[in-house]
């Protein structure tokens, strides 16, 4: 059965590999939310080119699996002189895939702003990026806050494909630990428990910043 | 003087506005009555640049408006029908931001003119109020306030009863005259005409696209014959 005391005994290793999971996560989003807000502004409001090419990399990103994409990554940066450790070019990888995915929330949400509102900011005077910037993004992200923390909790499950290209995270730090004690049920129910402990703790904090977005104020 | 003339808007093959033309001074209040769909809106929406012409010109005091810079000179200002107020902002953000954004006020000289403009409008205590806290009433007022904190020379009002609970009938008139009080130029789009009853105004009576015909309110309750289409709208209406 579980061995408690072998879960205290390596627990420094899998709280740094936590860490770094957290890591991970923490840049793989903000890249996912930047990034996927200018996707998103792009395929709204861009050129038929940018439409395009914003089309295509979200059919190849949603398209393939993100190990792939990440072993890819991995590999294919030495060969074009971009040398990044293991730990960034998992960040990386991540964050390009959460990239699609987020511009597809955006997306959502810039629609879900009534037309009325753009309407009403037009007549004010306000010119079309301080309308998208002050008007429409505010009330979006309000709307997608919900999806947008549904993405940072995929995010923190995700980064456990970093361990296939090598990065410390908490995933890899259960490997080694289970590769010295041998006791694959202990270790991998410990790495899963400390998962569960830190998409749940997300989950409640977004939970109270949701509430506290709320447009009642009580 | 505001003097709208000859405007044509066709959408689709479909005359929506038909070579309507209109004066009206400062001061006055144009009432632009009849069913849903025929051009009423659309007007109004043609003077806020929210919608193209194929033809005719707009002039303000004998000088040719350009309809694609009117936002931005804040010459006419618009109270939408459903109030379309920003329901991210407080109600104080709602007239502040574009005095700060647009106008390029400081954010003390924002705040002075939203607070008196408040206070007039009686919503001084809701400052901090999010817009889902307020009443029909006071979403209405606020919409009114956010429109004049631009001081617009030209005000107008699409349906401003329609979104309301209709005993704030008389409320909504005396809100409008008030503006004429001041000198705006106000048109109103309408087709509730217990509003003409209560509002002091010139009342133009469009179908198709069209006016086909005006009346002084007053004239026309003192003489409902002389003015027989909007006789038999105001009849159909009640």
């Amino acid at each position: 059965m579980i061995n408690f005391a072998l879960l205290q005994t390596y627990s420094g290793y899998l709280i740094s590999g936590a860490v770094v999971a957290l890591e991970i996560a923490a840049i793989a989003l903000i890249i996912g939310i930047v990034g996927g807000t200018l996707l998103a502004l792009a395929q709204l409001y861009g050129n038929v080119l940018l439409r395009i090419m914003g089309h295509i990399y979200i059919t190849i990103i949603r398209g393939t699996p993100m190990l792939v994409q990440m072993i890819t990554l991995f590999y294919l940066f030495p060969l074009i002189g971009i040398i990044m450790s293991p730990f960034w070019s998992a960040v990386v990888a991540i964050g390009l895939n959460s990239i699609a995915y987020v511009s597809q929330i955006v997306r959502a949400g810039i629609l879900s702003v009534g037309i009325g509102q753009i309407e009403a900011a037009q007549t004010l005077g306000f010119s079309p990026w301080q309308i998208i910037r002050l008007i429409i993004l505010p009330q979006a992200f309000r709307a997608i806050f919900p999806a947008l923390g549904n993405e940072s909790v995929m995010l923190i499950k995700d980064s456990s494909l970093a361990s296939v290209i090598g990065v410390a995270e908490l995933t890899h730090q259960g490997s080694v630990i289970m590769s010295i004690t041998f006791d694959a049920l202990t270790v991998y129910a410990g790495v899963a428990l400390m998962y569960l402990v830190m998409t749940s703790a997300v989950s409640l904090v977004l939970h109270l910043v949701e509430q506290r977005l709320s447009y009642v104020k009580n | 003087m505001l003097k709208i003339k000859n405007i044509i808007k066709i959408i689709k093959d479909r005359i929506i506005v038909n070579n309507l033309s209109l004066n009206i001074e400062y001061g006055e209040i144009a009432v632009l009555l009849g069913s849903s769909g025929v051009g009423k809106s659309t007007l109004l929406r043609i003077l806020n640049n929210l919608e193209t012409i194929n033809n005719g010109i707009v002039e303000l005091d004998g000088k040719r408006l350009d309809l694609k810079q009117v936002s931005k000179s804040h010459t006419i200002g618009m109270v939408f029908q459903h109030f379309n107020l920003f329901e991210h902002l407080t109600v104080e953000q709602n007239i502040t931001l574009a005095l700060q954004m647009v106008a390029n006020k400081t954010k003390k000289e924002a705040h002075e003119i939203a607070t008196a403009l408040l206070k007039r409008y009686e919503l001084a205590d809701k400052a901090d109020a999010m817009i889902s806290q307020l009443s029909g009433g006071q979403k209405q007022r606020l919409a009114i306030a956010r429109t004049l904190a631009l001081k617009p020379k030209i005000v107008c009002l699409d349906e401003p009863t329609s979104a309301l609970d209709p005993l704030l009938t008389n409320y909504v008139a005396e809100n409008i005259a008030e503006l004429a009080a001041q000198k705006y130029i106000v048109l109103v789009t309408t087709h509730d005409t217990s509003l003409l009853e209560k509002l002091p105004c010139t009342i133009h009576l469009m179908r198709n696209g069209s006016i086909v015909e005006s009346a002084k309110s007053t004239d026309f309750f003192a003489n409902k014959q002389n003015y027989p289409l909007i006789a038999a709208f105001v009849k159909g209406n009640h």
